[in-house]
Formats: structure tokens, C-alpha cells, sequence
């Protein structure tokens, strides 16, 4: 049978600016002959052919980089945890509040390995979406269930019984990270699908609803998606030399404007109480980075180009 | 965004990628020319973008609108004018129609939407863009260039505006044949000016199947709407009403004003009135469109025959607005209004009106002339307008590199 092969991206996007440049690019019916519009992928700039494909095992370093910061963050995590339950212990709601937005924020900051956490992500992170009985569903028990105590309720009793299960949670989670199969692509993936997630989740205000802290866990999540694409910086830079410049630009101009709403604390403001415009310039800034965001997955894919499925009459028996 | 890759482009040639080193606008072009023809009329009819004014004024409606209303979010003058410039890049292609790349399943974000299949047709699409006064503030150093006759749009006595569907620093007004083009040219262009331009309201609007009848569409009041619409085949009338000239700084003549008026109609009260009474608020017989006392629909109403209101009422819909006394005729406007519906209000009322959009040299001279006369009119307690603004669009294009609004940041 014709081993026929998807066309790379690289050559494709050669093939396609022939094509716009009138050298010719006539028109079979596979979508690397179609004439291009000025569409993002003809304006790519890869360096065709000078690197290979990227393979499974050039992304092990990354990913071990990437476990020794989530390793960190949850240790920081499990201090915010410690100082959550003296505070709830304390009947200090104030003080409760603060702490439980900075492990929210620490574990915002380490999305890229969710997949990986198995249960424990949902005990420590789930929400009242897909629950029975919402928010009195007995499975409803980790931040969010102590986020409705704290923000919701404002109870530090209500909140009493899910702390020390949620430190739980955290501590056999930290220890679990060594051994913590995160998969390549899945991996690769991330580097952009954690400000989907924002968008998705946080800005919509669903993660969230009782604390509103979107803009807590967005800076987290840029936080964590700079480190994602830190370790993988010296996969893409030989390979799409200009990427890492433009995430950078969209990311630092999101920084800045989170920074800027920031109160004298360093405390961010509730994102329902936040402005239209100054929503409309986060949603429009998290959407931006996130289109840039999305070319990552492609430069860095660690799979190997797939055959083309069979057309119906050419596969033969062997 | 786009400009960015194509600086990317550029940096790509400097780079020894030369293969990449075509300019893309040229890529509109040989898209177009290569695109395979399509498969009816409808479809192919494509409208300029180039020309000496914008397209989506004079040219005929087509039965599909979208009208979004933007924030510019740019951090800087040259990130504004780069989205701008962006909007231009996607119309001149949108407008012309390519084949759309699809590209490989799994290698990274698709080159295109896919909804409209492997062929983008024109299909009457025009891309307008329009400039709030609000862009002409601090932020951009543009304070000085505003247009002589640029304000925001003002609360009008019989208005119930909702601000967050009024007003904007962008105006984009997509119309086409079919709503699958408007959204495939709304996602195209909005992905890659994600940054720089944040929603603020959209409204889609929608004109009635042209085979229904002859003559002006209706608009949900039952009534036909726009019959009295100077004609814009005339050039000289079109410059005398529409488009802007020595008035204006150099770079926005040739320009226009648009008012964008979203205008709520009490259509099940409406509904609950008796024919008569419709048809004197309007001045026009409802099942002909002529106005009252004649059977014609474009036949002169005649209003110095009947000084005193005995055939058309004085506070007629038609004879305030356009009263066709010799004082009045320059305050003409023209009309390019599409209706629009979108689901029910608190009280569970349909929420459906007039998406009223207006062309004018003058805004205070023509639109607000018309309106202030119009105020207090029996109609009013039938419409409620709840939304728009007012909106300077900036001359057309001159050549491929041009684009709309450029002469503004030179």
C-alpha cells in the first residue's frame, strides 16, 4: 500500500506561499495544493527542514524541570494550607480568606500537570459542575468547598471539617510528583490549554463563584504557562525562532495589566466587581496570548508523522 | 495578530526562509484569482473593497448584517493602527474569496474557520469600519484629528438607552448574502485582532426575502421602510448628503457619518392596534406602502394639498421626518437599516426591532434634524430606542496597501 504522509507544517506552509507567490501550487484535492488565503499559516516562519521533529524523549528534561516546580508549588501550597486551617481553627475569617486565595493561586500556577494528578485533582480542585446535588454532593469537599464556607458563607466553621482533608490531599500529592507520569504530547498540549482553561473557567467566573478571584488564578495560570514554556524554549527556538518572543509580548502585556489592577497589597480586585473595560482588556489580552499560545503544540509535537489513513480500495491484503 | 506575522514574515526572510517571503495582500489576489468559481450568482457577487468610499453605504443591502461595536484595548497608537490595518488586510480577502487552506488535522490552530467549506465566495460581503469619537480621547495622541463633526451619540428624549449597547471605539459592519459569510469573516477578523479590540455590543440583523415583494423591505412593524431613500445612483446627491468634504480635515473627506440606532419595536402592542390607527402613526397604507391617499408606493405624499393634516396627520411618521418642504430636503439621510431579533425580555416580551442605520455628510444637520422633529410622535410609544452610536466612517481604500483609516495615523 502507498505510504502516504501528512505533509508537515513545514513544507506545507512553503508549498502554500508558492502557491500565493504564483509559482504555480495547481489544484488537487488534498489541502496541501489548495491555494492559501494570507492566512496565519502562510505567514509562519519555521525553519524548514533544519531541525527534526521533535521525539518523546526530547521532552523528558522539560517535563523534569516542570515536576521540580510543581514539586514547589505545592509545597508552597502546603504552607498556605497550614496557615488556612490556624486561621479557620482561629476563627479568623479575614485571615482564612487570604490564605485560601494564595492555595488557590498556588495550585492555579501548576495546571499543566492536572491530567496527571488523577483523583486527587478533583478532590482537591473540583466543583459543583457534573456533581449531584451541586454543592451538598458529599464528594463536593476540596478548595471550592472551602471557598463557599469562607466567601460564600462566610463561616470558618463551615469550612472546619474539609481543611485538614484538603491538607491531605496536598501533602500525597507533593509526594506523589516524583514518580508522576506526565505524557509528552499531553504535556505540549498544555502550553496552551491552560489559558483556554481561563478563558473557559475563570473568566466566565464558573471556577470560582463565591471568592470571584479570575484574576487570583490568571496570574497564576501565566505564571505557570512561563515556566511550561521556559522548558520548552529550547525545543521551539530552533524551530520557530520567533515564537517565544511573541508569547512573551502578549504574556508581559497581560502581566502588566493585572499588575496594574492590583491594589496597594498586591491584593487583585473581585472579578465581578471589576469594570467592563477593564474586563473587556483581560478577556482581550488572555485571548490574545492564547492565540499565540496555540502554535506551540504544533512546533513542539513530539508525535511521528502519522500515514495517511487508507482511501476505500487501497488497502490490500496482506 | 497579523501584522505581527508578517513582521514575522519579514523576519523569516532575513532568516534565509525566503521561500516565505511573499507579501500576503498579494495572497488575497492570487487566492481569488485560483479560487474555483462558485456554484451560483449569489454567492459570487463580490463588492469591491477598493474605491474611493467605503463599500457598505451606497450599495444595495444584502440580507445579512452584523454590527459589532468595539473597545480598542491597544496598549499603543501603533498596535491601534496595526489592528486597524489588520481589519483592512482580512476584508480585502474576505471580499474577494479564496480557497480556504484547511490544512493537515493536528498541525496547530486551523488556518481557517471551515464553515464555509473549501471555497470562501464573496457572496456580497462588505467589511465597513467606522470611528467612534471615544478613539479620539487621550489615549492615542488623536485628540487632534478628530472629525469636524464626530460626538458621541447624545440621549435623545424618547430614548431608553442601555450603555453597554451603546457607543464604541470601532465600529465593524460586516453585510452579506448569507449569516454563515458574516460569522466566517467576524471569526476570521476577530482572531487576529484578538488584542486589540475588545467587544462591546453586537447586534445581527436581517432583511425580509426580497422575492416577497417589490419595493422598500418591512420592517417588523408590518410597515415597508426606506421608500423615500434619496438615490444613490445620483453622485451628485451623494455628495451633497452623504459624503464629506471640504468640511472636514484632508485625510476624512470623502468620509461619511453613520448613526447606528438599535430601536426596540413593542411589537405585541403594536400588534393589539387597530390598522387605522397603525397607518396614521405611519402616514402610509400598510398593505401598498403608499403613502395615505395615493396608491403608489414611491408617489409623492403631497403634504402642501393637505395643510391640515386631513388625508396624512401632521405628526405622521412620514411628514416629520420628512416634511419635503424646500427648507427640509437637505436634511435627507440615508437609510441602510436591517431588522433584528433576539429572544424576550423580563416580562417575556419578544424583543425585536430595527437595527436603524443612517449615512450622512452632517449628523446634527440631517440625523438630528430628522430626530428632533420626530420627537414626541405618536410612534413613540411603540419604539424604544435602546442602543448605538454615532460613528465616522473613513474614505475607502486606495490600492492594495492601503487601508482604512491609514491616512489618520500618517
Amino acid at each position: 500500500m502507498k505510504a502516504r504522509l501528512h505533509v508537515p507544517a513545514v513544507l506545507l506552509a512553503v508549498v502554500a506561499s508558492a502557491a500565493v507567490a504564483g509559482c504555480g501550487g495547481g489544484g488537487e484535492e488534498t489541502s496541501a495544493t489548495a491555494v492559501a488565503p494570507p492566512s496565519k499559516l502562510t505567514d509562519r516562519v519555521l525553519v524548514s527542514g533544519a531541525n527534526p521533529r521533535v521525539k518523546p524523549a526530547d521532552l523528558a528534561r522539560p517535563i523534569a524541570e516542570y515536576k521540580r516546580y510543581v514539586a514547589a508549588g505545592l509545597g508552597r501550597m502546603e504552607g498556605d494550607v497550614r496557615r488556612l486551617g490556624s486561621a479557620v481553627d482561629a476563627g479568623d475569617l479575614a485571615a482564612a480568606r487570604r490564605a485560601w486565595l494564595a492555595a488557590d493561586a498556588s495550585y492555579e500556577s501548576i495546571g499543566a500537570a492536572y491530567g496527571a494528578f488523577g483523583d486527587l485533582d478533583a478532590r482537591i480542585n473540583g466543583e459543583t459542575a457534573g456533581l449531584r446535588g451541586g454543592a451538598s454532593s458529599p464528594d463536593f469537599t476540596g478548595l471550592h468547598r472551602i471557598e463557599l464556607a469562607l466567601f460564600g458563607r462566610g463561616s470558618t466553621a463551615d469550612a472546619g471539617a474539609f481543611v485538614p482533608r484538603l491538607a491531605a490531599d496536598v501533602r500525597a500529592l507533593r509526594r506523589q510528583v516524583p514518580g508522576l507520569a506526565i505524557e509528552p504530547l499531553e504535556y505540549v498540549l498544555r502550553g496552551h490549554e491552560v489559558f483556554e482553561g481561563a478563558l473557559d473557567l475563570q473568566l466566565s467566573g464558573r471556577a470560582s463563584p463565591w471568592s470571584s478571584d479570575a484574576l487570583v488564578a490568571l496570574e497564576s495560570n501565566l505564571r505557570g504557562t512561563r515556566v511550561v514554556i521556559g522548558t520548552l524554549r529550547p525545543l521551539i527556538d530552533p524551530r520557530e525562532p520567533l515564537l517565544v518572543g511573541r508569547i512573551d509580548r502578549s504574556l508581559d502585556a497581560l502581566a502588566r495589566t493585572l499588575r496594574g489592577l492590583a491594589g496597594p497589597s498586591g491584593a487583585m480586585p473581585r472579578w465581578d466587581r471589576l469594570p467592563a473595560a477593564e474586563k473587556t482588556l483581560v478577556a482581550g489580552q488572555t485571548a490574545a496570548a492564547a492565540e499565540e499560545l496555540a502554535y506551540v503544540p504544533e512546533v513542539v509535537d513530539p508525535r511521528p508523522l502519522v500515514p495517511e489513513r487508507p482511501a476505500i480500495g487501497e488497502v490490500q491484503a496482506e | 495578530m497579523s501584522v505581527r506575522r508578517r513582521e514575522l514574515l519579514l523576519g523569516g526572510a532575513a532568516l534565509g526562509a525566503g521561500a516565505l517571503a511573499s507579501r500576503v495582500p498579494g495572497g488575497a489576489s492570487a487566492g481569488a484569482a485560483e479560487a474555483p468559481a462558485a456554484a451560483d450568482a449569489s454567492l459570487a457577487a463580490a463588492i469591491p473593497f477598493e474605491g474611493p468610499h467605503q463599500a457598505g453605504v451606497l450599495d444595495q443591502r444584502p440580507p445579512r448584517a452584523v454590527f459589532v461595536s468595539f473597545d480598542s484595548i491597544a496598549g499603543s497608537r501603533g498596535e491601534l493602527a496595526a489592528g486597524l490595518r489588520t481589519i483592512s488586510e482580512r476584508a480585502r480577502a474576505l471580499t474577494a474569496g479564496y480557497a480556504a487552506l484547511f490544512g493537515p488535522t493536528g498541525e496547530g490552530p486551523t488556518p481557517d474557520s471551515g464553515i464555509l467549506g473549501p471555497r470562501v465566495d464573496p457572496d456580497a460581503l462588505t467589511v465597513t469600519v467606522g470611528l467612534g469619537a471615544s478613539l479620539f480621547d487621550g489615549r492615542y495622541g488623536l485628540a487632534g484629528r478628530r472629525p469636524t463633526g464626530l460626538k458621541p451619540m447624545p440621549t435623545f428624549p424618547d430614548d431608553a438607552l442601555v450603555d453597554a449597547e451603546c457607543h464604541g471605539d470601532v465600529l465593524l459592519q460586516l453585510c452579506a448574502n448569507s449569516e454563515e459569510t458574516l460569522l466566517h469573516a467576524l471569526r476570521d477578523i476577530s482572531r487576529e485582532t484578538r488584542g486589540v479590540l475588545g467587544p462591546r455590543w453586537k447586534i445581527e440583523g436581517f432583511l425580509p426575502s426580497p422575492g416577497r415583494e417589490s419595493g422598500a423591505g418591512r420592517n417588523l412593524l408590518g410597515f415597508k421602510d426606506g421608500s423615500s431613500n434619496p438615490d444613490v445612483t445620483n453622485d451628485r446627491t451623494m455628495a451633497d448628503l452623504v459624503w464629506t468634504g471640504r468640511e472636514e480635515p484632508a485625510w476624512a473627506r470623502g468620509g461619511t457619518y453613520a448613526a447606528v440606532r438599535i430601536i426596540r419595536n413593542r411589537v405585541e402592542f403594536w400588534d393589539r392596534v387597530s390598522l387605522s390607527e397603525q397607518e396614521l402613526m405611519i402616514g402610509r397604507d400598510k398593505a401598498k406602502g403608499a403613502p395615505l391617499g395615493t396608491d403608489r408606493e414611491l408617489a409623492d405624499p403631497d403634504f402642501s394639498s393637505d395643510p391640515d393634516g386631513k388625508r396624512i396627520p401632521l405628526d405622521a411618521h412620514i411628514r416629520l421626518a420628512r416634511p419635503r418642504t424646500p427648507e427640509s430636503e437637505g436634511s435627507r439621510i440615508l437609510r441602510r437599516s436591517y431588522n433584528y431579533s433576539r429572544g424576550y425580555d423580563e416580562a417575556d416580551q419578544l424583543d425585536m426591532g430595527l437595527v436603524f442605520v443612517s449615512f450622512q455628510r452632517d449628523l446634527e444637520a440631517q440625523f438630528e434634524a430628522v430626530q428632533k422633529r420626530l420627537e414626541g410622535e405618536p410612534l413613540v410609544d411603540y419604539i424604544v430606542p435602546t442602543g448605538g452610536g454615532y460613528f465616522f466612517l473613513p474614505p475607502g481604500v486606495r490600492g492594495s496597501q492601503d487601508w482604512v483609516g491609514s491616512a489618520l495615523f500618517v
